[in-house]
């Protein structure tokens, strides 16, 4: 629907006040129409960009119970957001694939391209109530449904239970006693975690927790608030660990961190629920000695968490065969027997209310010395602020991001600065987009 | 000089079918010319003039339209600061790392050149040997040796006590430079050992004649004869360094000191496939292509005055 009529628009932002203004469009206007679909009988096949590990085992089940849909995954990389770079690209050429794996942080991106199909139209809406409310709710813009739920990642704390215990360190529960057990741990050489500045996701996770909201909408304009208050004691929490030498700072997930994490030389580390995966595939020699506990918070007591990562599956706008597409996108995201083979291959927490149990998240149960850790990611699952929003240039702003940090930690400068600089660059991008914004 | 008669002569029937036949050989390459090398060009200088304009309630979901621009992308990439430094950065890394390497590769051609030299052939293989392994893979090789934690150059310095970080802020831009000079040193030497190949042994043996030593030989008679090769080289590592990309790019995910402007290449990378802004990523394309072009033809413009010079003196 193009040239939204200005009632829709205020109509829009009225709702607001639950979620984002959209009024109710959001299919692409150029030309086509609608799509014809498919006939019966007709055998197609869908093409599926994903990344995710194992991700080919579950679409191998859909193949062999629909001859006449088939699924093509198309793995792509995750290296520095390649996947997206390589769907903005497709969505430019107008070759996109029918399916696509998309981080709820990038969503908005693709919706300021018109890449996502708006799946209200294809019926979504009866699925609803098989997700999770809040993941649900990232995809949501206006009355538009833009992706079906997959996985999110709520936070905790890894650590190393054994080393911990050596030094009589208590797992820490509070950000004081978190910063106390740093100072504890880097007395006994080792330290206790690194602040990656290009880790954008992470960040963002922590400010989160604090209660920052980096986006909003205020009638049809873009709000950023990078440098709130929330985020400011984020910034300034962390660059007092740093200045002080407390932690290192490193690049997480690379090379020389995980060689720290697989001697020990760091003893913890504050990811999300898919991180099991990724310490059980990269430091397998420390099986049985790693714990998870909840994410420090910063008022004892308290039991607030955040998110980091989670996904998508979302329909790109020029599929030929909407139905189909999203009959894949619920069916993966909510068969039970699809679920299984998702967890065993470390997706993170399913969008999907049914299908599974959290004692079936606890494949790794061995690594973790027995414990039942999905709890504590089921925990934090429920303490998530549902409130926060993502804006439409994530990417950009992680990297923004990333370049500030670099940079403050080579010459020294407060991470106050650094917010305060993202901030101004984060609405010029914004404005670069066309986009009408301002600050929060 | 003979003259060359001004009045128009009317080509013979042979000259024309030559002509015709050479129409025909050139027109390929023109198509290829025009169709892989002006059409981008073009088509890059036209996107970099664009911007975006979105319509629609948040600016989703409604029009967008790519609207007149003027030169306002080409501001934008001058003001943002990370751009401009990323020209500084290679100019400074232009300006040492190419007259070491090309010093090097010409000490190596000199070197392999020399008749007593044995085992040629094995050697010059293997100088050139790193030019087949691609940026990237050279760039991931480099990168462990780099990593701390994880290279056994930095172990070994370690142990003795020094302290070094090959991926820190000051030494980041000299570990991609030795990346470079151990990729393309082999490739150079191989063009200059290929012009001195062409030098006429009658010079060489005038030279011994004279009572030349090999070092007199090297300095007066192959250096001068192979100036074209030292020059051609000069400008291809000149581009060459202005196009930066691949090693910052492998290296960034593992150094804190390395940002997403880097290089002028990077920048433009960056604004297209992670910001997503083309436009503003042409502009930034064609500003390099721009300064690429001012310094090959300033270079050469600079050795041909001093070769003219030369010939003169």
């Amino acid at each position: 629907m193009t040239g939204t009529p200005r009632r829709a628009v205020l109509g829009g932002a009225a709702a607001a006040a639950a979620g984002f203004a959209l009024a109710g469009c959001g299919s692409d206007d150029d030309g086509g129409g609608e799509p014809k679909g498919r006939k019966k009988g007709e055998k197609i096949t869908l093409t599926f960009w994903s990344w995710v590990p194992g991700i080919d085992k579950p679409v191998a089940l859909w193949n062999s119970k629909n001859p006449e849909v088939r699924v093509k995954v198309e793995k792509v990389s995750a290296v520095d957001g390649a996947q997206y770079a390589k769907m903005h690209a497709a969505i430019k050429a107008g070759n996109p694939p029918d399916l696509g794996q998309i981080e709820y942080p990038v969503v908005p991106s693709f919706l300021v391209d018109n890449g996502l199909l708006d799946l209200t139209k294809y019926g979504v809406a009866e699925h609803k109530d098989m997700f999770i409310g809040w993941q649900w709710q990232q995809s949501v813009f206006g009355k538009a449904v833009y992706a079906v739920p997959q996985a999110s990642g709520p936070m905790g704390l890894f650590i190393r239970q054994d080393l911990f215990d050596k030094w009589g360190i208590e797992p820490p529960t509070t950000w004081d006693e978190y910063e106390a057990a740093a100072t504890a741990i880097r007395k006994k050489g080792a330290w206790i975690e690194t602040f990656s500045a290009t880790n954008g996701n992470r960040f963002a996770g922590l400010a989160w927790q604090a209660g920052a909201s980096w986006f909003g909408t205020e009638g049809d304009t873009w709000t950023v608030s990078i440098d709130d208050e929330p985020t400011r004691k984020v910034a300034d929490y962390w660059y007092d660990l740093a200045r002080r030498k407390l932690i290192k700072t490193i690049p997480d997930r690379q090379n020389a961190w995980y060689k720290d994490v697989q001697t020990g030389s760091i003893a913890s580390w504050l990811g999300a629920s898919w991180g099991d995966a990724l310490l059980v595939g990269n430091a397998p020699k420390t099986a049985g000695k790693w714990r998870v506990v909840p994410m420090p918070q910063w008022k004892k007591g308290d039991a607030s968490y955040a998110n980091w990562g989670g996904s998508t599956t979302a329909v790109f706008a020029k599929t030929k065969y909407p139905k189909d597409a999203l009959a894949f996108a619920i069916w993966l995201n909510t068969d039970p027997e699809s679920i299984k083979l998702l967890i065993e291959n470390g997706y993170g927490t399913p969008g999907a209310k049914q299908g599974y149990t959290t004692s079936q998240l606890d494949v790794h149960k061995d690594f973790f010395g027995g414990q039942a850790y999905s709890k504590v990611f089921d925990e934090a699952s429920k303490g998530v602020d549902t409130s926060w929003k993502w804006g439409p240039a994530t990417d950009t702003l992680y990297q923004r991001l990333g370049d500030a940090f670099t940079a403050a930690i080579g010459d020294g400068s407060d991470f106050r600065s650094v917010l305060k600089k993202v901030q101004g660059e984060t609405i010029a991008d914004l404005k670069e987009k066309g986009l009408k914004v301002k600050a929060g | 000089m003979r003259r060359v008669s001004k009045a128009p002569r009317r080509l013979t029937r042979t000259e024309a079918r030559s002509a015709r036949a050479a129409s025909g050989f050139l027109l390929p390459f023109l198509a290829l010319f025009l169709l892989c090398f002006i059409a981008p060009i073009g088509y890059a200088l036209y996107e970099s003039l664009l911007k975006v304009e979105r319509t629609g309630p948040l600016g989703l979901g409604g029009e967008t339209k790519q609207v007149w621009a003027g030169l306002s992308n080409y501001a934008h990439a001058l003001e943002d600061d990370r751009f401009t430094a990323g020209f500084g950065r290679v100019l400074l890394f232009g300006a040492v790392q190419i007259p070491l390497m090309i010093a090097f590769a010409t000490a190596l051609a000199l070197l392999l050149d020399a008749a007593s030299a044995r085992w040629v052939g094995f050697f010059r293989t293997a100088f050139f040997l790193p030019y087949g392994v691609p940026g990237v893979i050279a760039s991931i090789l480099w990168g462990f040796l780099y990593v701390p934690g994880i290279s056994p150059l930095v172990e070994m310095a370690d142990s003795m006590g020094w302290d070094v970080d090959f991926l820190g802020r000051g030494a980041v831009l000299w570990s991609i430079a030795n990346i470079v000079t151990w990729q393309f040193t082999g490739y150079n030497m191989l063009v200059l050992i290929a012009q001195l190949k062409a030098v006429p042994g009658e010079l060489y043996e005038a030279a011994r004649i004279d009572g030349a030593n090999a070092w007199q030989v090297a300095r007066h008679i192959k250096l001068p004869l192979i100036r074209p090769a030292l020059v051609l080289t000069t400008v291809f590592s000149l581009i060459g360094t202005l196009q930066l990309f691949a090693e910052p790019k492998v290296l960034k995910p593992l150094s804190n000191s390395i940002d997403s402007g880097y290089t002028p290449n990077l920048a433009a990378y960056n604004e297209a496939f992670t910001s997503n802004n083309q436009h503003i990523a042409a502009a930034e394309a064609v500003l390099l292509a721009l300064v690429a072009c001012v310094l090959s033809f300033g270079f050469l413009r600079l050795v041909g005055q001093r070769g003219k010079d030369g010939d003169n003196g």
